[in-house]
């Protein structure tokens, strides 16, 4: 795959990292969440894009 | 129209300290960037991993610009929908149930107010997220495939965006009804489906159905003109619009504010 | 004179009259409880009067009857108030302010003195989410006197806290009905006695006694008769039931407690009884009855 052009896809990336990042945040700084924390923590992880979507819809309490 | 203001920001507020403001606008860029890339990549990618026997030669054309743009609305219909509603489905609800909404409504408030304040926030975030997103696709494909004629998509942009508007709204309606936010999803997208296929099945029958603004829409992109029936459905999205507007608050106001 | 009157205000759930034919006529400057056991209808009769239930029949009347939002005129704390969680303390009576018309300025002054009025000047700039239940409690009350109402109506403002806090906010209620008037409701008959001047008793849904704090002491202090003795007392007593100045007896195996209607009669009918002495008793004693008995006696039951 060399010609792949990183200039492309590195924002697709950094908009994933981001989600990730911000989600995992939100998670260590809340003291509730629906459910257990380290299981939204794989979650975030390992289902890019997706595990963050959930979390925020989901995870968070509202308050 | 000073307490609408003050209640509009609120829920913008409400909105950004959620990261709603961050999250959705960039669900949709990766959205809008998603379909030009792939688009791009496609053939690589089957060559790649498609296991293909030895020597084949791969011929996919280069969908069109405007095809990957009209491609790219489908993702924002079906993805992008889904993810909206999910994300507003408790903008009422949630405040009922847990007692914000009593508290709110002891004191002098219009009911109009909070029902259209609360309308206008989620339409602001929703707005922004798929202009950007939009704008994102725009550029991926310009840079990746081709460029496609500024007012087409404009145009198509626009019908498109009355039809999430009119998706978001009924979001707002069943939020007056119902206490359970499962509920209100639940029958937003049963809604949006409904629409969606029979305009499919039926589009010479049901041509004012709002469900059609996603079809022409899509005729714009894909090839600059659609039929001049387009009036029918955008103006019936308005008028369906106002009118659940109008009919939340009735509602809002005839029932009880707990219970 | 009344600021706030229900004529025969009914609510009923599924068929169930929560609140029947409650008439309830709420003085001017004056504090009025409601006072009840749990499930006698008190939230349900304080969410009528504000508006958030609407009654199944009869109707509230406010005495201000050019204004046509009665919203306008009323502080409203309910029995678990609620708030949004990422907002300050200061920031919510801001917003509140703003809905109630003042401008954001006088809002920000009003917010504020209202916060130092409830103790609450250190948590001002904290987020809600992280109050105890007492602080959310104040904030409550503060959040119910942004527009300087003519009644306010609190929910058990007092149940959810701490003995501290709990003298603090009956002493900040004593200041506030100097200024204007107070319906709250208590299933703690101390809170009403100590600040109250009108008194509704409720039960399922009923008002079964009501007046002023006075007239209540008044017509419920009742000379009473205390007798322990000896011997087995129920076949003696059970005759004095036949007696017109016995009102209420209450039996506890050899003791038995007389509410009478004439003390001299009553007391010299008894020291008369030889059968009385044959009991061989070891206690006799002139006692009144107090509100706290009648309470009971409406709560146990
Ligand atoms: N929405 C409702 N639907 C059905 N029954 C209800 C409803 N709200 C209240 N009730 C019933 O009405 C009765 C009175 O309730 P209410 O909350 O007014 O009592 P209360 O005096 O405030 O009690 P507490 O001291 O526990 O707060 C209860 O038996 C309750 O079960
Ligand atoms: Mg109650």
């Amino acid at each position: 795959m060399d010609m792949i052009n990183w200039g492309v896809v590195a924002p697709l990336i950094a908009i994933q990292l981001i989600l990730m990042t911000v989600a995992l945040l939100d998670l260590v700084k809340r003291d509730q969440v629906n459910g257990e924390k380290w299981v939204w923590a794989i979650v975030i992880v390992v289902f890019n894009t997706i595990g963050p979507i959930a979390y925020f819809i989901f995870g968070r309490k509202t308050d | 129209m000073r307490q609408w203001t003050v209640m509009y920001k609120k829920e913008l507020s409400e909105q950004w300290r959620s990261f709603k403001w961050l999250w959705v606008p960039l669900v949709f860029m990766l959205l809008g960037m998603t379909q030009p890339v792939t688009a791009y990549y496609l053939p690589d990618i089957l060559e790649q991993f498609g296991g293909l026997p030895e020597g084949a030669v791969i011929d996919i054309p280069l969908p069109g610009g405007g095809q990957v743009l009209a491609d790219t609305l489908g993702q924002f219909s079906q993805i992008g929908m889904l993810v909206l509603v999910l994300a507003f489905m408790g903008t009422i609800v949630s405040e009922r149930t847990q007692g914000t909404w009593a508290m709110v409504l002891v004191k002098p408030v219009s009911y109009g107010n909070v029902i259209t304040t609360k309308w206008a926030a989620m339409l602001t975030l929703v707005t922004a997220s798929y202009v950007l997103g939009l704008m994102s696709a725009i550029y991926y494909t310009f840079l990746l495939i081709e460029s496609v004629p500024i007012l087409d998509i404009v145009l198509g942009a626009l019908l498109f965006l009355l039809w999430v508007m009119f998706i978001m709204t009924l979001v707002i309606l069943f939020s007056s009804l119902f206490k359970s936010s499962g509920a209100v999803a639940f029958l937003t997208i049963g809604m949006a489906i409904v629409l969606s296929i029979i305009s499919g099945f039926l589009p010479d029958l049901i041509q004012w159905s709002p469900g059609m603004l996603t079809s022409h829409s899509s005729d714009l992109l894909r090839t600059g003109e659609t039929e001049a029936l387009v009036w029918l459905p955008t103006t019936v999205t308005i008028v369906l619009i106002t009118g659940m507007i109008f009919l939340s608050v009735s509602i809002v106001k005839r029932k009880e504010v707990i219970s | 004179m009344y600021v706030l009157e229900t004529k025969n205000m009914t609510k009923t759930f599924g068929g169930v009259p929560v609140v029947n034919r409650l008439n309830l006529n709420i003085r001017e400057g004056v504090c009025t409880a409601l006072l009840g056991p749990n499930g006698a209808g008190k939230t349900t009769t304080l969410s009528m009067l504000g508006g958030l239930l609407k009654p199944s029949d009869g109707k509230v009347i406010f005495k201000d009857q050019e204004e046509t939002d009665h919203r306008q005129m009323i502080g409203y704390l309910p029995q678990y108030p609620a708030f949004y969680g990422w907002m300050s303390g200061i920031e919510y009576l801001v917003y509140v302010g703003q809905l109630c018309g003042l401008s954001k300025k006088e809002a920000i002054r009003k917010g504020e003195d209202l916060l130092s009025l409830v103790g609450l000047t250190d948590g001002a700039k904290k987020k809600i989410a992280g109050y105890s239940g007492g602080m959310k409690q104040r904030l409550g009350i503060a959040q119910a006197l942004i527009n300087d109402p003519k009644v306010v109506m609190l929910d058990e403002p007092v149940s959810a806290l701490d003995p501290h806090g709990r003298r603090e906010v009956l002493e900040l209620m004593r200041e506030l009905k100097t200024k204007t008037t107070i319906l709250f409701s208590t299933h703690v008959l101390h809170d009403a006695e100590e600040i109250c001047d009108d008194i509704y008793i409720m039960k399922e849904g009923e008002v079964v006694a009501e007046g002023t704090l006075g007239e209540l002491q008044r017509n419920y202090q009742q000379p009473a008769i205390h007798i322990e003795t000896e011997r087995e007392i129920k076949q003696w007593s059970s005759t004095l039931l036949e007696k017109e100045w016995v009102r209420h007896m209450d039996v506890k195996g050899k003791a038995v407690t007389l509410t009478v209607s004439d003390l001299t009669l009553s007391r010299e009918a008894i020291l008369q009884d030889p059968k009385f002495h044959g009991l061989a008793p070891v206690r006799f004693e002139i006692v009144k009855t107090s509100l706290e008995d009648l309470f009971m006696q409406v709560t146990k039951s």
